[in-house]
This record gives structure tokens, sequence and C-alpha cells, in this order.
């Protein structure tokens, strides 16, 4: 249905990926805890897809 | 099990589950170590993990190299894949770290919603579908179904132009909408549980998101939502609008949130 690129599809797939892993999912507090460190998952996966979406830029000028 | 490593769990399945399911899967520290810790009728899924990468500062710091945190979360995603559509499954959040059996067993012991879910959830699976609009394509349509009534030249024709454009981006914003809510509520008579998330940004989604939605449906009718998504690419795809179906995945989005 989509003529995206092979690179366009892993990055929606990541996005997918970070939407639900990251950001949904039972939240369980553990012995070691992400939050205790101050870590906001849903902060990092943004990262994550920003990182990800500049290295599609480069890919693509290149 | 040394002092070492502590145990990731990926998420909860019923007790009964054959933890040969996971016999071929690569866990998240690498290696075919995923196995199974019970507890009061559930299952945790569990892998060891070394603490040198998973204790609190050395994660921290993990967590801000995108090649370390892609490949974990495409880990994560891969251990719950072999159980998806064989067994329910509720998904842990990335992250969930203990020091061990019997810190997972307390854990399992304490949270009795956790059994409580697996019943609600019980066969039950989610399909992601995204609908994108291309704006390019249904400009065209409307512009053409208008007809030619604007001709190009003159001061007046470029000041009907500016109107023609701004009509035609009304019309485009509406129709985003109308076959947005249509779509969601056509996926939602095909599932048993539907949620519309917020869209993706343009840059992330690769172009205009108009729907972001989660349906949660039988293991052995994933083909009724298929067959809606097929009936609403048909009668939206001259208009510009594409759909993206994915999954199957375990019930991220209809799982009750944890208290932290």
């Amino acid at each position: 249905m989509t003529s995206a690129s092979p690179a366009l599809q892993q990055q929606v797939t990541l996005v997918e990926l970070v939407d639900r892993v990251l950001n949904k999912g039972v939240s369980l507090t553990g012995d070691i805890t992400l939050s205790v460190a101050g870590v906001d998952l849903v902060y990092v996966g943004l990262r994550l897809l920003l990182a990800s979406a500049s290295t599609l830029d480069r890919l693509d000028a290149e | 099990m040394t002092a070492t490593e502590a145990l990731y769990v990926y998420g909860v399945v019923p007790e009964a589950t054959h933890p040969g399911l996971f016999a071929d899967v690569e866990g998240i520290a690498g290696g075919r170590s995923v196995r199974l810790v019970e507890a009061k009728g559930v299952a945790a899924i569990v892998s060891p993990v070394p603490l040198g990468d998973f204790e609190e500062e050395a994660l921290e710091q993990h967590l801000r190299d995108p090649a370390w945190l892609e490949e974990k979360v495409r880990a994560h995603d891969r251990v719950l894949a072999a159980a998806v559509g064989r067994v329910t499954v509720l998904p842990l959040r990335f992250g969930s770290i203990y020091r061990g059996e019997d810190h997972v067993r307390t854990m399992l012991a304490e949270r009795d919603e956790l059994a409580d879910d697996l019943v609600r959830l019980d066969g039950l699976e989610e399909l992601g579908v995204k609908a994108l609009l291309d704006t390019s394509v249904l400009r065209g349509r409307l512009e053409s179904a208008r007809g030619a009534d604007v001709a190009a030249g003159s001061g007046r024709a470029y000041m009907l132009r500016k109107g023609f454009e701004r009509e035609l981006d009304a019309e485009v914003r509406t129709f985003a909408a109308t076959c947005a809510d249509e779509s969601h509520a056509r996926l939602a008579a095909a599932s048993v549980a539907a949620r519309a998330n917020p869209t993706q940004a343009p840059e992330v989604a690769g172009g205009d998101m108009i729907l972001n939605g989660a349906y949660l449906v039988r293991f052995d009718a994933e083909e009724k939502l298929r067959s809606a998504v097929a009936e609403l690419a048909a009668r939206y795809g001259d208009d510009g609008v594409s759909y993206e179906l994915t999954g199957p995945w375990p019930p991220y989005n209809f799982v009750e949130e944890g208290e932290t």
C-alpha cells in the first residue's frame, strides 16, 4: 500500500516498537527501577526516534 | 544465577504456559536463556542479564546510546512475539529488573491484578492500524471536482486562486477528520476493544498521519480486522489515504496502568 523505502519502513517499525515497548505496558516497580534513576522512558523513546530519523537523513543525503 | 546477574522480566503469561515456546528465542542479553518463573497461577517470562549493564547507573548511560537501546527494545519485543497468538501475554514496560527468582515470585504473588488481567485478555492480541493521507492526491481530486473555474493570468485571478486554496485547505481538514472517525469506527466494529492514540509527527510517521489506532482481537479473528482494513483502503484509496497494519502485538494498549 505504501511505497516507502526499506530504511523508512524500518523507521516506521521502530516507531511502533518505541510507542509500545517504552511508552506502554504494565509498569512494575522492579528491584532496579528506571524511575528511581530519574529516567522518563517516553523521553528516552523520543530521543531514540530522533537519533534514528537523523541517521535516515544522513543516509538520504548520501 | 550469580550475584553479578539479575533477571529481566518481559511479560506475564498463564502458569500452564509451555516454556518450550521460548526455546529458540534470543534473550535481551543474548543466548537462548529465556525461561518462566511461576507463582500464584501466573508465570513471568525472564532471562538473566549482567548487572554490569543493567544496574541503575549503567542502565541510565546505556539508555543514551541509540544503538544499544534500539537493540534492546527489539529484543524485548522479539521475546514476547514468540508467545503472542499462542498464549495470552501481558506485556511489561521496558526495564523491569529483579535481583533473583525469589524477588520475581514475591512480585507475582503481590500483584493479584496480573491474574485478573490474564482472564480479561484471555485469547486476545493487539493489531495496530495507521492511516496516512497524501494531501496532494486529495487536493488534486478536490480541484478537478470543482472544475477549472479559476483561470490563470490576471491579478483578479490571483486573488481568486488564493481564496480557492484556502477553501481547499479547509476541505482537506474536514475530510481528514471525517475519514479518521469513520475508519476508527469501522475497525472498532471488527474488534473487541479499540483505542485511537494521538497521531505521530510527520518526521517519524513518514507522512501526514490521520489515525493511529490499536485494536484488540481474538487470536483467530485477525482476518476480520484485515478485511476491514482492505475495505477502508478500497473506499478511501483514491482520496490519497493508505493504511498500514502492524502486529500481532501483545496487548500493550489494553493493559491497566500499573502503580509505580
